[in-house]
């Protein structure tokens, strides 16, 4: 059995191979390739619906992803001819537009379009006795990276709730070993996001206090796909493309969460278990990039020293984001 | 002695010549550092099983060796490993080609001594995961960016080993070559190449290290691609054991290169350490 097995398989990629070579599988050749910087969460996997469900193949596009843990290679991988589009998040964006680099916003990403759609949130050890940003005057908040987002929306949140942002010590923690910094006591609250919050929260000895996205910015557009004017204007055509059959997997994403089939594509390139992501809730993925939320966004920028004057949101919103 | 057991290569020097004794000692010194390395495995399967280390990132260490075995059955460890040396050793080899022919001809010529040393020492103290960001900006982030990034750290200790040896070659061989009125390309050919040789294979073995691990940082930070960025991948993916087994991969590469190399010298340049 186990012979003919390999058999099979031997003569499967030999007949592929001829296939390849003799040009049998035409379309696969004919599809322009793009390719697109992710970062291995949920965020993107509207992204993965799409390739799975072949909507992509159908616009004539193959969508070659690079995954960057962090997503701190994006922008600069764009820059450098590396990528056609980045998913990326509004602040990063943003820093990049007021620093001069060739930057727009090609299509929808992340939203916060609810309450319930947010799932991160300040954790706290539970037997710590703190509630708000002012009880964490004087404390230590771990964050994924200092003057980032999810910085950005930490200090916004303390402000909310009646603590001075500038007393806080804030450390950078990665977001996997937030809980343990947590348990250990290097920090008193950490800024966590999915799948870790869910998994933190569900133990005892944690416990959240607040959701800084949806409590500071509620409707906040975290995440977009960028790509510079020069591809749009290069290959209109092809981004219209790229957008039309991405908004396909989004509405496929969102008419799908929490199913087997989309557990299995979350998995796939997150590597996280299907069992473990059972766990977790999966929020709605918005169909338009929102300019109104990218300018509170902006202000809030400022209004934490991130940027210097403000950044004119509209030109960087190509046609199609919108 | 209270030193850790030295390692063979280091042996005859630091041990004394203690005649037949020398044998049974070198014997039982390896056998008890295998035991530390198992005592050490036990004292990380029972903390793990017994919640000591108050991590939810610390799995036992036979949930690890599951985990690589899995690993190595599915082929995707030796894959990676596979893209990952495959980077290394083209990093390793372009560096340490530039590195010997620099070094020859800072040794060899003033000018280029002169000219060429200072920017060096000014390049040399940078460490390798400082440049990769900066780097990605001009090579974009595949084996380009990897490849230059570890070609340029192993360049550093060849060039140096190599101007060292090229220097240090002894006067009486120069003279001699002079006295056979050998051109300027035959002394460098056979008489400061060769002399050199041990110096410029020091370098190399310390640039084989260094090739490893930056290879590993720098897929680490530039992303996509190799063990650097699996173990990463894995972190996120809350899977430690998979990252720890991708971890012992690697060390267990890295030691295995390392004794690869060494036997290498001996067959190679076997006048070595002699």
């Amino acid at each position: 059995m186990k012979s003919l097995r390999y058999f099979r398989l031997a003569f499967g990629m030999l007949a592929a191979l001829a296939a390849g070579s003799l040009g049998a599988v035409p379309s696969r050749a004919e599809l322009t390739t793009l390719r697109v910087s992710i970062i291995p969460i949920n965020d993107v996997t509207p992204l993965f619906s799409a390739i799975k469900q072949g909507y992509f193949a159908e616009e004539g596009i193959a969508i070659d992803t690079s995954p960057s843990a962090g997503g701190a290679t994006g922008i600069p991988g764009l820059v450098a001819g590396s990528f056609d589009i980045v998913y990326g998040n509004v602040v990063s964006m943003l820093l990049a537009a007021q620093q001069g680099i060739d930057i727009r916003v090609v299509a929808p990403g992340t939203k916060i379009a609810t309450v319930e759609n947010d799932t991160s949130a300040i954790v706290v050890r539970a037997d710590s006795g703190i509630k708000s940003g002012k009880d964490l005057e004087g404390k230590t908040v771990g964050v994924n990276t200092r003057n980032n987002v999810i910085w950005l929306y930490a200090r916004a949140w303390i402000k909310a709730t009646g603590g001075d942002p500038d007393k806080v010590t804030y450390k950078e923690i990665p977001h996997p070993q937030m809980e343990d910094a947590l348990r250990q006591k290097q920090i008193d609250a950490g800024y966590m996001v999915i799948p870790y919050v869910a998994l933190a929260t569900a133990k005892p000895d944690f416990k959240e206090i607040g959701h800084p996205y949806s409590e500071v910015q509620l409707g906040v557009d975290v995440g977009q796909y960028l790509t510079t004017s020069k591809f749009l204007a290069e290959k209109p055509e092809l981004a219209t493309k790229f957008v039309r059959a991405l908004r396909r997997g989004i509405e496929w994403y969102n008419a799908n969460r929490g199913k087997p089939e989309l557990l299995e594509i979350v998995s796939g390139f997150t590597r996280i278990k299907v069992d473990l992501l059972k766990q977790i809730e999966m929020a709605p993925s918005p169909l338009a990039v929102d300019p109104p939320q990218i300018e509170k966004t902006m202000q809030l920028m400022i209004e934490h020293k991130l940027l210097r004057s403000p950044v004119e949101i509209k030109p960087l919103i190509a046609q199609q984001a919108l | 002695m209270q030193a850790p057991a030295p390692s063979a290569e280091l042996a005859p020097q630091v041990m004394p010549a203690a005649g037949g004794r020398l044998g049974r000692w070198r014997k039982s010194h390896s056998l008890s550092g295998v035991a530390l390395v198992l005592a050490l495995l036990g004292l990380w399967e029972i903390s793990a099983r017994l919640g000591w280390a108050d991590s939810s990132n610390w799995p036992p260490v036979t949930a690890v060796l599951a985990a690589l075995a899995e690993g190595i059955a599915s082929g995707e460890l030796p894959r990676l490993l596979a893209s990952t040396l495959m980077r290394a050793a083209a990093g390793y080899l372009i560096g340490c080609g530039c590195g010997v022919a620099a070094g020859l001809l800072l040794g060899t010529s003033r000018w280029a001594y002169y000219i060429l040393k200072p920017l060096i020492e000014v390049f040399r103290p940078i460490p390798a995961p400082a440049i990769v960001p900066p780097l990605i900006l001009f090579l974009g982030v595949d084996n380009v960016l990897k490849i230059f990034v570890v070609a340029l750290a192993c360049f550093f200790p060849v060039v140096l080993n190599t101007l060292a040896g090229v220097v240090g070659v002894d006067e009486v061989l120069l003279q001699t070559g002079r006295t056979f009125r050998a051109k300027r390309w035959r002394v460098l050919r056979d008489i400061i190449l060769p002399a050199s040789l041990p110096m410029i294979a020091a370098g190399m073995r310390t640039a084989t290290g260094i090739a490893l691990v930056v290879t590993v940082i720098a897929e680490m930070v530039a992303g996509s691609a190799g063990l650097g960025y699996y173990i990463v991948q894995m972190q996120y993916a809350l899977r430690p054991e998979a990252m720890y087994a991708a971890v012992i991969c690697l060390a267990a590469t890295g030691y295995l290169v390392n004794r690869a190399v060494v036997m290498l010298e001996a067959w190679w340049i076997p006048w070595l350490g002699k």
